[in-house]
Order: structure tokens, then sequence, then C-alpha cells
């Protein structure tokens, strides 16, 4: 069985474990193997995006001491994924891994999935790394189809959902604001995302507004949506 | 000149403040989404956008890989066709040259078209210091002149202004009511204005571009007004970004073609004017002396370096009209001049991190500017090294270099990952009270840390 090692990303083990537990289940479900190497800790990114590139570099190293260039490395977060393969190997200084965001990985892999969505409505929201650095945008909705959702059009898909790491408390009330945008632009459909930053950011505005569900790709499709 | 400095806190009050504007909020959503959705359909009507978008990019960098000698190629053709050239070094430079042209010929009506780098000077203050009064002629301008505010968008400057209220201004000017219809604005503002260009004693605009090889200046409006203010009155003062000049008239073209399609989707303006020095005897129109300030004021230090690519930014606002920030807060936040995510770079460049700290940050870096800019500047990459150097130069404050250094000694190792999330999971009931957990959970719910993943394989 060929293998793959899962980056849980910080955020995916502290905040939302559900979400990596499904994006376990959906490797396995695509006939993986999934390895997860016990020293993984974060890519880095919330210094990194901040300028502080030395705090960056020393959390960066955890990655590259954890991680073989072996396998792929598989990572439910489009914007970890981003710096993983992006920008840490040169603020490192080392050869880049071979880095895939889920669902391009599942997609890649041939992965059917299984009816879990049929007749839901189900907004999808592209995140900004994942759609503009990666260019991911066709194979979260593949999969989501596949899975019976009917996917209903994002007002403006195309704008940031507003956390931009620090940006949402540096800048909480333009993030705030950016997230109710969001919200809104979903008709009441649930919003599916791949990206653990901003479902922290919109599950957690709309939980206090009374907004639509939130929820991670993997759940979604391991799982289904609610509603 | 004009206050480019931009302390920590003024974005957020100014943005804050904007965000509970409903009428404001609408203008903006309206405004930029139209002029985005205008920018995709014409780039999408072009065909090779990708190359000439790679070409564009080419012939800006040509520039500035030689910026002195295109300014010196530019002087000598222009001075050649009888028109004078200075080299401002400073915006109070710039403002005090054209002060003396003015003084020069007694001259005590200006005639004004659109120019951001006038703006940047602070020209309109600098004139009516001497005695000259300054007549803004874009109808853009001309409302936000009457209304004694600045423009907070480099391409549509009143775009947060509704028909009611530029009603109000014209009729105030007018002495009769003006209903807030577009055709009837126009007019009013078009009768108003008419004087201005048959009187002024001087016309000062500024300029898309100049050609290096021929010495000449280039509009582009759709108002026509452009062509009014540097032909009309006896002397034409172009202010030109020192960079903003293209080696040829071939070079010129690319940029046009980019230039209308990308700020408001149009193929080309209406008006496209290209002068090349004053009138010429016999020649029956045209100023007398033609005058093209240069202005440096701070360019120069982008000229070696990383940043130098934002030297090739063309000024056609559609990083502004893609950016999901500048949508919600508009453009005063930034400054009086400059906005969007050209402005969040181009600020602190010209005036110095400190000076503008939180700029850098006013960014979610969602990178739709990169993607939206004809020229190719990677404008999120840039915010992101500007926060690189924020922290590099000690601007960024000690309290959050302190905490990214802890942070990054406890990540660094699994034991110390283990270890501080489990001490964040117990202090989870007071993570709401301290910090950025009490900024997050103003308006929204904290996660709530349970089992890790790890912990649960």
């Amino acid at each position: 069985m060929p293998a793959v090692q899962l980056f849980a990303t910080c955020l995916g083990d502290l905040a939302f474990p559900e979400a990596v537990t499904d994006a376990e289940a959906l490797l396995r479900r695509a006939g993986y193997e999934v390895v997860f190497p016990r020293r993984q800790v974060c890519c880095g990114q919330p210094a990194f995006n901040s300028g502080h590139h030395a705090a960056a570099r020393r959390v960066a190293k955890s990655f590259v001491r954890a991680f073989s260039r072996e396998l792929p490395v598989v990572v439910p977060s489009g914007s970890c994924a981003t710096m993983a393969s992006h920008y840490l190997p040169e603020l490192v200084g080392v050869e880049p891994f071979e880095v895939w965001e889920l669902s391009a990985f599942l997609v890649h892999a041939g992965f059917r999935p299984l009816p879990r969505n049929a007749g839901r409505r189900i907004a999808y929201h592209d995140s900004c790394h994942m759609l503009r650095e990666l260019h991911i945008s066709r194979e979260p909705r593949r999969l989501l189809g596949g899975s019976g959702a009917e996917l209903v059009p994002f007002a403006r898909a195309d704008l940031c959902c507003g956390f931009g790491g620090t940006f949402s408390v540096r800048q909480p009330e333009v993030s705030l604001a950016m997230a109710d945008d969001k919200l809104a632009g979903a008709g009441g459909a649930t919003i599916v995302t791949s990206d653990p930053g901003c479902l922290m950011h919109l599950r957690g505005r709309s939980e206090k507004v009374g907004g639509p569900g939130v929820v991670h790709l993997a759940t979604a499709l391991e799982r289904g949506v609610r509603g | 000149m004009a206050d480019l400095a931009q302390p920590a806190p003024r974005f957020r009050e100014i943005a804050s403040g904007k965000l509970g504007d409903a009428r404001i909020q609408g203008a903006l959503d309206e405004a930029t989404d139209r002029l985005m959705t205008n920018r995709i359909a014409a780039w999408a009507g072009l065909p090779g956008v990708e190359e000439l978008r790679q070409r564009a990019h080419e012939i800006r960098m040509e520039v500035i890989d030689d910026l002195d000698g295109h300014v010196a190629r530019f002087t000598d053709a222009l001075e050649d066709r009888g028109g004078h050239v200075y080299f401002a070094r400073t915006a109070d430079e710039a403002s005090a040259y054209i002060a003396d042209v003015c003084r020069k010929r007694g001259a005590k009506l200006a005639a004004k078209s659109k120019s951001m780098a006038s703006e940047e000077i602070g020209l309109n203050a600098a004139l009516e210091a001497v005695g000259v009064t300054p007549v803004e002629t874009d109808l853009g301008e001309y409302i936000l002149q009457l209304a004694g505010e600045h423009p907070v968008h480099i391409v549509a400057p009143a775009i947060e202004k509704t028909a009611g209220q530029v009603a109000e201004l014209l009729s105030a000017v007018g002495g009769k009511w003006v209903p807030p219809e577009l055709e009837a604005l126009t007019n009013a503002a078009r009768t108003q204005l008419r004087e201005t260009f048959l009187e002024a004693d001087v016309g000062i605009t500024g300029a898309n571009f100049g050609v290096s090889e021929t010495g000449s200046v280039c509009l582009v409006t759709n108002e026509g007004n452009a062509r009014l203010v540097s032909s009309l009155p006896p002397v034409h003062v172009a202010i030109m970004g020192m960079e903003r000049l293209v080696p040829t008239t071939v070079d010129l073209a690319v940029l046009l073609k980019l230039l209308a399609r990308s700020g408001t989707g149009q193929k080309i303006t209406v008006y496209t004017t290209l002068l090349t020095g004053p009138r010429r005897p016999g020649e029956t129109d045209g100023p007398e002396e033609q005058h093209v300030v240069i202005l440096d004021n701070g360019r120069t230090k982008l000229l070696r370096g990383r940043y130098r690519e934002m030297l090739a930014c063309i000024r056609c606002g559609a990083c502004l009209n893609v950016c999901p920030v500048y949508r919600k807060t508009g453009g005063a936040a930034y400054s009086d001049v400059y906005s969007g995510p050209m402005g969040a770079v181009l600020l602190p460049l010209l005036v110095g991190l400190e000076q503008a700290p939180s700029l850098p940050h006013a960014s979610s870096l969602c990178g739709a500017c990169t993607a939206a800019c004809p020229v190719k500047i990677p404008l999120h990459e840039l915010l992101l090294d500007l926060r690189r150097d924020l922290v590099a130069e000690h601007v960024a404050p000690w309290w959050e270099r302190l905490g990214f250094t802890l942070w990054s000694l406890a990540w660094s190792r699994p034991l110390g990952y283990r270890l501080s999330t489990a001490l964040a999971r117990l202090g989870q009931p007071l993570a709401g009270l301290l910090g950025p957990g009490r900024v997050w959970s103003r308006g929204r719910k904290l996660p709530r840390f349970g089992r890790r993943y790890r912990d649960r394989r």
C-alpha cells in the first residue's frame, strides 16, 4: 500500500482535530497508508507572515526534522501547504519537500467521495493562498460535487474572508466586516473551506452572530454537512 | 507638502469609522466591483494579455534599470523642443519651482487636471500661499476641492460621494439648485469650469507617461480637461514622478493598451494626448511655455534593492478595486494621496517604515492585488518583505518581538509544543481576557482546545 505523511498543522492539531481525523480517513479510503510523523509542530507561517523570520525559521526547522522526502506530505490546509512548499525551503535553506494540499492529492489519487452530501447546499470558500499561489480551485469543488452536494455560487467568491493570520487581531474591525460579507455571500448554504485559518475565523464569527454552518472540506467529505 | 506619514493607530481609527457608514460601504462596494468587473472583461477581450503584461513589466524594469539615463534622454529631447525640465529632489523643491513659474508670469489662476504627484507634493497649498488660486478641473477632483477633501482612489477620486452630495456642492458654487442627476451635474460642472480653462494663467497637469526618446508627455483622461489645461493657458507645467518614463512611443503603446483596460475597463480613454514641447513658430495653439517637473521625493531610495519593482506602478488603480481591505476601508485610512495595496507598499517606502508602521499590516495578504496588477508587481510579497523590515529595523514593538521569540523557542521542539499547548489548554478560560485572545473574542468565538489530534491517534 502506498503511504503519505500527514501534516496536521498546528491549528488542525489543536483546534480542529476532528477535521484532521477526517482527512486521515479520506486518505485511507483513497488507498493510502497514513504516517503521522510524531515530531511535527508547525510550518512557521504565523511568524513568517508577520515578518519575524528568525522565529519562523526556528519553528520551520521542526518541519524539516519531522518530515521525510521519501513520501508525499499531505496537508489539510491550503495556506500551510503554500508555506511548506513555496516559502519554507528558502527560509530554512533546504531542498523542497513533495507537499500536497489534501483536495489536490485526493483528486490526483483518483479518489471518489462517498455520497455524504446528497441534496445539500454548499458554498465553497476559496482560501487565498490555495487559490492564488497553489492555483487549486477546481479540485475541492469536484470532490464536493462528487459527494452529491449542490454547489451554490458564492457572491464575490474571490474575496478574502478577513482572517489573514495576525491581520485578524491587528485590524479586528475590518477583519470582522470582511467575515460578515463572506457569511452573507453564502446565501444560507453551508460554507466549506479547505483552510483551518478561514474555518476558525468564519465559524467563530458565524457562531457569534448566528450565521451559516462552516465546515472543513475533510469533514464535509468524510461525514457530510448538516442541513 | 502633503503629510505622507501615517502614525500607527491612524489606519485602524479611520477604517473603523468607515465601516459603520452604510452609504460609504455601498458606494465602495458598487464602484470597486464595477471597475474590477470591467477590467476583467477588458483583459478577457485582449488577445495575449499575459504576454502583454510580461512585456509591460519588462519595459518598466528596463527604464528603472537605467533611470538616470532615461531622465537625461527625456530632458535632452524636451529641451531640444524648447521645453524646460526641472528635476525636483523633494516635494518642497517641486512646489517652489512651480510657484516660481507662476510668480514670473504674474499668474493668479491655475487650472489643474488630475495629478496624484501634485497631491503628493501638496501643490495646492503651496500655490495658495503665493497668491495663486488652483482650480481642479477633473470632475472628481473638482468635487473634492469644493468639499475640502482629498482623493480616496487614485483613478476615481470621489467614489465615496453620492449624486446628492455632488449636487449640493455644485449648487453652492453656482448659486442655483442643480438636480442630483448625472447630466445636470456634468453640465453644471462644465459651465463652472469653462471660465477657468479660458482665464487660467497657468495650466498644471500630471503625466501618465513620459517618453524618453522624444521628450513627450502623455496624458490620458475621459473628460478632455487635461487637453484644455495643457493647451489653452499660456504656460503648461506637467509634474511627473521620475519613474514614469518609457523608452519609446512603441513601448508607450504597450502600456496604453493596459492602462485604460486595467483602470476602468476601457480599451482606450476618451482622450489620449501626447505633448512635445511648447507651441512652435507657425503653430496656432499650445502653450508659449512648457515645463516638466520630474519628481524624486524619495523614489531614488527604491531604485536599488528589493522594492524597485514598485517603481513599475502605472497608477491604474486595479489593485485598489480588487482589494478586500480597501473595499471596506476606502482610501482615506491609508493616506490623503495613495491608498489600497499600491499605497500600502509605496507610502512606507517614500517616508520610511517608522513613519507608516501600520500600512504593511493593512492587508490580509490575500494576493488579489498581485494577480490584478497589469505590470506584474508582486504587491503582496512586497508587503511581506516590508513586514520583515519592520522587524529587522526594530520598528515592530518589543512585545511583539518578544512574543514571537518565546513562541518560536517553545515550538521549535515537539516537547516544548506539547507543554506549551497543554498549558494553553489549562488556561483556556482566561484566553478571552488577554492580548490577542481578547481582541479575537470581541467579535468571534474562540475555538475550544480539546484533545489534540496527535493524542487521539
